[in-house]
């Protein structure tokens, strides 16, 4: 008798268990919506946005900047900030809204902005922002009266709004000795929880400044497989799912879009052969792109001819792409070795392990065509560490003759933001060290409107076409699941920012 | 057990766990340079040095080794610099669940094994010993990754009976538990039906069927408990390797166990977050042979535990 008890119970329980449906969430039919994304982010703090996985979060959502920039043509739009002005060389006035208030309660003014900003700068807090996008330039704020702000620089900053964009502005109640796990914005979204591991909630902001979101409660959970994060979808545990795989993403769910990042290969030009202008165009003509478009990348990348994306401010439209010609390359080739060029010298293809979906798969498809017209090329992988030795500057001089798989991004929409670390001589990445291409970044930097677009055009075109110092591949997209019951297109910008309140249930 | 077997087994396991801390202290400095990994890539080469600066690693290494085994002695692991909360704190939130997640499949799978291997074993040569080899070998051999992907495809897509992913209630465990069950129940059922037959064959067990025992009684009472020895052996061994955590299987399903915790904190060079965790599983592991040691007396009276 007691084992049918035993029984029975177990039976129960597995029936309980195993119901159908009881694993399906029913988010769907109510304001809740779940997005799944790769990773936990690092830190939920407002000052670490430029690391992509906290922005998604943050930006926009929780926190918002002085301005933002526009998916469509990376122009400056108000935000916090209701209008700017440049007062002089180094001086910038921003109108700050006057309706506004912190998730805490404290009010949004020029005294918040001051303190924010001056917490991105602080060294002692290594910052994302103040190490990358604020790097090399100090920027003093000064609250004129609650709605008017002076920013001051100590060298001209023709781009000040466009970096603004990058400052999310934390209450003025964020800690200063150390970052915060709790942040309070001024965004349609406060923070809720964050359970390590496993998620971050959001809920709606009642008394945010702009539209009310739809979705009151967002989860944000992260998966490390392609496939599971897929399914999460298409069981409808979640909502919105990114970074699919091109062999997962096959369904009318799975979009893709354009996400300001470019694939190349750098080419280490100090070390023989490659410092034969021949050699690197061999290298440039021997590889099929479309070949690998469709196939290995997806089918919507576009052939690329310069490091920035076309949405970039300072792209040149008029740069030849690469044709495919391991004819052409193969007597380039024994061109340069007539010439003593020792082309038959082995060189190595770094490429780093994840860096893109299907990234050691590419590298294995260029290395056969690049053998096939010719080149000793040996490919090796690395995890992430190890290749950001071979990235980043200081470089062994014995060095192998080699070539670096590596993505561009450029969401901040100016060439400014790639050109001086990758292409100019003291860049940390770059392996050119040519004083009229310094001269031409030092001055297109410097430069505005027309004169500016013009110079940093003139600068991709001297690097594509006169030292050719990459080999240029795609434009990439990254492919979203949505569920078929949920508004939402993901633009340029959705590898950095969610924008849940753009989202809603059809 | 007597208390000076603890005592004696705790100071080895002290000095072990010595040496292992010091090892990993180098291993993992020998990996790389985290101011690399955690700053952005355009940030300047002082933003370098100062992080080196901040977290001591511009100081020759056997000073910060110095430093740390200072740390060490007052059971201080430091900051995680991904998380950026004290080591252990998150070491000690991820192990239960790795714990847990490891000994319900293990404890499954060793009972599963015992049955199916003792079938086996009394069956030895015939058509269900043949068909319990076949899916034993298969159990052992599958790759955690792909049973995991397959289980999410057939229960959750399919099917819709099983959440894909994810950390809750008892039905968030029986995919991750599903997954890891099977490599030792392969494995266990091939040990139990090999010390099985041997026992089977004993003079011990002819003696006990001359005796008039009854055929369940000789197989379950007599043979299994003498055959038990090896795969509880085995089953100790498996259970270390459970408490560095399910690897792949928690990456998988995102169960947050400290082998994730473990995985990312090697690809992220977070220090503090393996040095702590590598403790951790060390403490475990030696609670676990020693639990081993217990029950092999309890099984086999001729074994004392001393």
């Amino acid at each position: 008798m007691k084992k049918i008890k035993g029984i029975g119970a177990l039976s129960i329980g597995l029936a309980f268990l195993l119901a159908p449906g009881s694993a399906i969430r029913a988010d769907a039919a109510s304001d809740k919506l779940t997005v799944v994304v790769t990773d936990e982010p690092k830190s939920l703090d407002p000052c670490d946005t430029d690391l992509s996985g906290n922005s998604r979060i943050l930006h926009n959502n929780i926190t918002e900047a002085l301005v933002n920039l526009s998916p469509a043509d990376g122009s400056v739009v108000p935000s916090l900030a209701t209008g700017w002005r440049q007062v002089d060389e180094l001086t910038w006035e921003f109108k700050l809204r006057d309706d506004v208030t912190f998730h805490d309660g404290k009010a949004f003014d020029a005294n918040a902005v001051v303190a924010a900003l001056k917490r991105a700068q602080d060294p002692a807090l290594a910052c994302e922002v103040g190490l990358a996008t604020l790097k090399g330039v100090k920027f003093n704020a000064e609250a004129v009266n609650p709605t008017t702000l002076l920013i001051k620089t100590d060298i001209v900053e023709p781009i000040l709004p466009n970096k603004m964009s990058a400052v999310d502005i934390g209450s003025p109640a964020t800690p200063n000795d150390g970052k915060s796990r709790s942040p309070a914005g001024t965004g349609p979204y406060k923070f809720a929880a964050w359970t390590p591991g496993q998620s971050v909630d959001l809920v709606a902001y009642d008394g945010y400044w702009g539209d009310k979101p739809t979705i009151k409660n967002a989860t944000i959970i992260w998966r490390a497989e392609s496939a599971v994060r897929a399914a999460m979808v298409a069981t409808g545990e979640a909502q919105i799912a990114y970074e699919i795989a091109p062999q997962d993403g096959t369904t009318e769910q799975d979009h893709s879009f354009p996400n300001a990042e470019t694939s190349l290969l750098r080419i280490d030009a100090e070390i023989p052969p490659l410092n034969d202008k021949r050699v690197r165009e061999a290298l440039n003509l021997a590889i099929d792109r479309d070949g690998l478009v469709g196939t290995i990348f997806h089918q919507d990348a576009q052939k690329a001819m310069q490091a920035v994306p076309p949405s970039v401010f300072g792209f040149n439209p008029d740069i030849p792409i690469w044709t495919y010609d391991p004819e052409k390359a193969k007597s380039l080739l024994a061109a340069a070795k007539a010439d003593g060029v020792p082309i038959d010298k082995e060189i190595v293809i770094y490429g780093r392990i994840g860096i893109y979906p299907n990234s050691s798969e590419s590298l294995e498809a260029i290395q056969a065509m690049l053998a096939d017209a010719g080149f000793n090329a040996r490919l090796e992988m690395l995890e992430t560490s190890p290749w950001l030795k071979k990235l980043l500057k200081p470089w062994d001089k014995e060095r192998q003759p080699s070539i670096l798989q590596t993505q561009i991004d450029n969401t901040e929409g100016d060439a400014v933001f790639t050109l001086p670390n990758r292409f100019t001589t003291d860049g940390n990445q770059s392996t050119i060290a040519d004083a009229k291409l310094d001269a031409l970044i030092a001055e297109a930097s410097k430069a505005t409107g027309d004169e500016r677009k013009k110079l940093f055009e003139e600068a991709f075109s001297y690097i594509a076409v006169d030292t050719v110092n990459i080999v240029p591949l795609f434009h990439m997209v990254t492919i979203a699941r949505v569920a078929e019951n949920v508004t939402y297109t993901p633009d340029v910008q959705a590898g950095n920012e969610i924008k849940l309140k753009s989202i809603s249930y059809r | 057990m007597s208390f000076t077997y603890f005592l004696k087994r705790a100071v080895f396991a002290a000095l072990a766990l010595a040496a292992l801390m010091t090892s990993a202290f180098f291993l993992v400095r020998l990996t790389g340079d985290p101011a690399n990994l955690y700053l952005p890539v355009d940030a300047s080469d002082a933003a370098r040095e100062a992080m080196r600066v901040r977290l001591g690693l511009d100081h020759s290494l056997p000073w910060q080794f110095l430093d740390w085994a200072g740390d060490m002695l007052s059971l201080d692991f430091g900051t995680s610099l991904w998380h950026n909360r004290p080591a252990m704190d998150v070491v000690l939130e991820a192990l239960p669940n790795t714990l847990a997640l490891g000994a319900i499949a293990l404890t499954l799978a060793f009972i599963a094994a015992v049955i199916i291997g003792s079938i086996a074993a009394v069956n030895a040569g015939g058509w269900i010993d043949r068909g319990i080899n076949v899916l034993s070998q298969a159990a052992a051999s599958v790759p955690d990754f792909w049973l995991g992907l397959m289980g999410v495809l057939l229960f959750a897509v399919t099917l819709r009976i099983l959440p894909t992913s994810g950390f809750g209630g008892p039905i968030y465990w029986i995919l991750p538990v599903a997954c890891l069950f099977a490599r030792p129940f392969g494995t266990l059922v091939q040990i139990v039906r090999g010390s099985m037959i041997e026992a089977l064959n004993a003079t011990f067990v002819r003696t006990a069927r001359a005796k008039g025992a009854r055929g369940g009684r000789v197989t379950f009472v007599h043979a299994l408990r003498n055959a038990l020895l090896p795969a509880v052996t085995v089953t100790g061994d498996l259970a270390a390797q459970f408490a560095g955590g399910g690897g792949v299987v928690e990456v998988v399903f995102g169960f947050p166990g400290i082998g994730k915790l473990l995985i990312d904190g090697i690809l992220k060079r977070d220090f503090a977050i393996v040095q702590a965790s590598i403790f951790a599983v060390a403490v475990v592991i030696f609670f676990i042979n020693i639990l081993v040691d217990m029950l092999y007396a309890s099984i086999d009276p001729r074994v004392r535990v001393e």
